[in-house]
């Protein structure tokens, strides 16, 4: 783009010619005349005498015809469950689901399985002193500690 | 009943309504209310398509297709009130597309055979020079010629042109500036006659 003194007043004219109606609103009060003013008025002229085409008979209603035939591609369609003639069968599967777990709530509570269960899980160890000694050799500490520290 | 099928009574209503209101109207399957939209657009989109077609028989169809497709899915438009500009963006794309494809000859393609009445030393008449006019606009590349339309023939805003352009405000100066250098240059040898015509010819 070639710049006068002025180079936004020549910029202006150039890309919208000398009819400052025409120019962004916030310059249209800029002062002075562009170096390229009159190249911009013969061109608005010639820019002036370009066709203004009118919308060719019937072709609003034509296109309205089209749309009437035109399905609307964005249309929502609300989600709908299947509805199920054997609805009380989906809890079928979870009946012996829930008779395992009521039997394996009442074996525990009886106590009937304990034996099938580690010592750690019974309490077998924390209350027995003997079984202590047996895992840890906890009851001959002292005796141990008699012969090598003193 | 006017001219597209409506009732006198819905014009009425419906020209009240903003374009956001038209558009969830036209969305919940109004036609009328894409009528509206319709009669308050058709006529710009139109003619964008038409110059940057340079006067192609195919201007309706492409006008037509820009329409069409805001039918089928209304809520594509963010912003309502961008809707014109939306419309002159895809009408503007499916030209650009169109001339990126072979083309097939047309009725409307190629020079006019000459007027065997014409002299050649006589003034041209206005009509004459439209259509020269509008065969050099034609001839612009197409960002050229879409920020020319926008701007120039439409009177939109260098800020709405340059939105539905996708552009920044200072790329379509540029384009605007280019556009009219590249017009002067393309009639730099009828230019004088031109601008005599307007003179002496009615029109």
């Amino acid at each position: 783009m070639e710049y006068g003194k002025d180079n936004r007043l020549d910029q202006l004219l150039q890309s919208y010619g000398a009819d400052r109606t025409r120019w962004p609103e916030a310059e249209r009060q800029r002062p002075g005349m562009g170096e390229s003013e009159d190249d911009a008025r013969a061109i608005d002229r010639l820019l002036s005498l370009a066709s203004v085409p009118d919308v060719p008979d019937g072709a609003a209603a034509r296109l309205m015809q089209r749309i009437a035939a035109e399905p609307q591609g964005a249309e929502i369609i609300a989600f709908r469950p299947r509805a199920k003639p054997w609805s009380i069968m989906r809890y079928v599967a979870a009946l012996p689901l829930a008779a395992s777990l009521a039997l394996g709530i009442y074996l525990g509570a009886q106590g009937s399985l304990d034996f099938m269960l580690p010592t750690a899980v019974t309490g077998e160890v924390a209350l027995g002193d003997d079984v202590t000694d047996e895992l840890g050799g906890v009851g001959e500490a002292d005796a141990y500690a008699e012969e090598n520290l003193t | 009943m006017t001219r597209d099928g409506r009732n006198a009574e819905d014009v009425k209503d419906f020209r009240q309504m903003t374009d956001g209101t038209l558009l969830q109207a036209a969305a919940a399957r109004d036609p009328a209310a894409f009528a509206e939209i319709v009669s308050r657009y058709h006529q710009p989109v139109y003619r964008l398509v038409w110059r940057m077609t340079g006067g192609s028989a195919d201007s309706e169809d492409i006008a037509q297709e820009a329409f069409v497709r805001l039918w089928r899915n209304p809520a594509q438009v963010r912003e309502a009130a961008a809707l014109k500009g939306w419309l002159m963006r895809v009408a503007s794309n499916a030209v650009i597309d169109r001339s990126r494809k072979p083309r097939h000859s047309g009725i409307d393609e190629g020079p006019e055979p000459p007027d065997p009445t014409a002299r050649p030393d006589a003034p041209l008449d206005r009509a004459q020079a439209a259509r020269i006019v509008d065969g050099r606009l034609a001839a612009l590349p197409d960002r050229q010629k879409l920020a020319l339309s926008l701007v120039y023939f439409e009177g939109m805003t260098n800020i709405d042109a340059a939105r539905v352009m996708e552009v920044s405000v200072e790329a379509v100066e540029s384009l605007l500036a280019r556009g009219r250098r590249s017009l002067k240059e393309s009639l730099s040898g009828e230019w004088r006659d031109l601008l005599d015509g307007l003179g002496t010819k009615g029109r």
